[in-house]
């Protein structure tokens, strides 16, 4: 377990700086992906709600020192793990990686749907109507991200989640 | 109390959350304040040194294409300046009409150096243009700085230059404010020098003129940039003068091949086959 969570520790500060400086610049009719996270649900999913509260907490602060925007993405971070660890599932029941992987779906997609909300409400610096913030970075952002998070899961985090 | 522990046990996610939550919206609040500014300006230094690294780096990857870019944009400045100085010199010494048909058309083939071959008395350069782009054997090889070699072989799609600074090159010369003439050739190992043959040590050559390539060279076309004379040692007959490059050797990565090169009769004519062409034109 701890091995596990050093692991993601370094995942997520590494991935945070991916984030910052290659994902969030693919912006695909105003919404970017978010590999961070996608990863946050992973971690919320296979360690516990607690640890993805955490990580999302700590990834948003390192993407806040370097976006400027410290609190809000904190806060983001924080929800979209917190959100996510309701979709833990416990190895202690045995679980098929069917239902892990439904799990993290379902964790990805509601995290990510909430945290965008949030985004498109609390944050609007180019003072777009809300008609156009809500439908490009809730639907375009939340479909966009679903595409990366099945593709995370194929190309990397089957694997872990296996293992 | 124990059941205050159990409590704060059971709902630990729920009070972390509250905690991260409370954290954030007070570092939202407090986004103005100087600690908080302070962070933030530290952030923003990383950000913009990391982004620096990696827009240096894609200017990096770009280099090559813009670097190509460049040297076609050169070579068309350097063909204008070519024939302006060229038609300059024309007016100067009222030969214009007649000499513009010898003028560089200005159409130049951009080439890499692929391979080189240096020793203290040889010096071969392998450019990635041959045939297939239009090179052919004698094409004067160049930079905007000056004249490099001349084109010896050429195969498909790369051709080799015999440069400057090679023992068998010669090309004739002018100087450009006392019109003296002579041969330039590259005698020992030294890369930056080469020396002035046939001159007369009745002339006026000055040291500090340049010399450029003279109508009656047999591959390149008048008016190239080759050196400047360095040092004149005056003999009983002829002037010993040492001449420094245009080019500079140690450094060439890309180089220009001159399309146009004399015309083949003139050539026929200094090689003394004037029999058989331009008979056969007169009697037309």
């Amino acid at each position: 377990m701890f091995k596990k969570i050093f692991l993601s520790s370094i995942s997520i500060v590494v991935l945070a700086f991916l984030q910052h400086f290659v994902f969030s610049n693919l912006v695909i009719l105003g919404a970017s992906p978010d590999i961070l996270a996608v990863f946050i649900a992973f971690a919320s999913v296979t360690i516990g709600q607690r640890t993805g509260t955490t990580f999302g907490f700590a990834s948003g602060l390192i993407v806040g020192i370097l976006s400027g925007n410290i609190g809000l993405s904190a806060l983001i971070g924080t929800v979209e793990g917190f959100v996510a660890g309701f979709f833990h599932v416990s190895e202690e029941s045995h679980p098929t990686l069917t239902k892990k992987r439904r799990m993290f779906y379902s964790a990805s997609l509601t995290s990510i749907a909430i945290g965008n909300l949030l985004l498109a409400l609390m944050n609007n610096p180019m003072a777009l109507p809300l008609y156009y913030r809500i439908p490009s970075m809730v639907v375009i952002g939340t479909l966009m991200n679903i595409f990366l998070t099945v593709l995370m899961y194929q190309l990397a985090l089957k694997k872990t989640m296996r293992d | 109390m124990l059941s205050f522990f159990r409590f704060i046990a059971r709902h630990t996610a729920y009070l972390l959350f509250l905690l991260y939550c409370g954290i954030s919206l007070l570092l939202m609040q407090l986004q103005r304040k100087e600690t908080i500014d302070a962070i933030r300006t530290k952030g923003l230094a990383v950000n913009a040194s990391i982004a620096e690294q990696i827009s240096y780096f894609n200017d990096l990857v770009n280099l090559r294409e813009d670097n190509e870019h460049l040297l076609l944009q050169n070579a068309k400045l350097f063909s204008r300046v070519m024939s302006q100085e060229t038609a300059l010199r024309d007016a100067r010494s009222l030969n214009a009409i007649a000499a513009k048909d010898a003028a560089p058309n200005g159409r130049f083939l951009v080439a890499r150096i692929v391979d080189r071959r240096f020793s203290p008395t040889d010096n071969v350069l392998v450019i990635n243009s041959g045939s297939n782009q239009g090179i052919v054997k004698d094409m004067a090889v160049l930079t905007p700085d000056g004249l490099v070699g001349r084109v010896t072989t050429v195969s498909g799609n790369y051709a080799r230059v015999m440069p400057v600074i090679n023992k068998d090159f010669k090309v004739s010369v002018v100087s450009d404010s006392t019109s003296t003439l002579g041969v330039l050739s590259w005698k020992d190992g030294n890369v930056d020098m080469a020396h002035l043959e046939n001159v007369p040590a009745s002339s006026r050559i000055k040291v500090g003129e340049r010399l450029t390539t003279s109508d009656h060279s047999t591959f390149a076309l008048r008016g190239i940039p080759v050196g400047r004379v360095a040092k004149i040692s005056k003999g009983k007959l002829f002037s010993d003068i040492d001449v420094r490059l245009a080019v500079d050797f140690s450094s060439l990565s890309y180089v220009l091949v001159a399309r146009a090169m004399p015309s083949g009769e003139k050539l026929d004519i200094m090689n003394g086959d004037e029999g058989g062409k331009v008979q056969e034109q007169q009697r037309k």
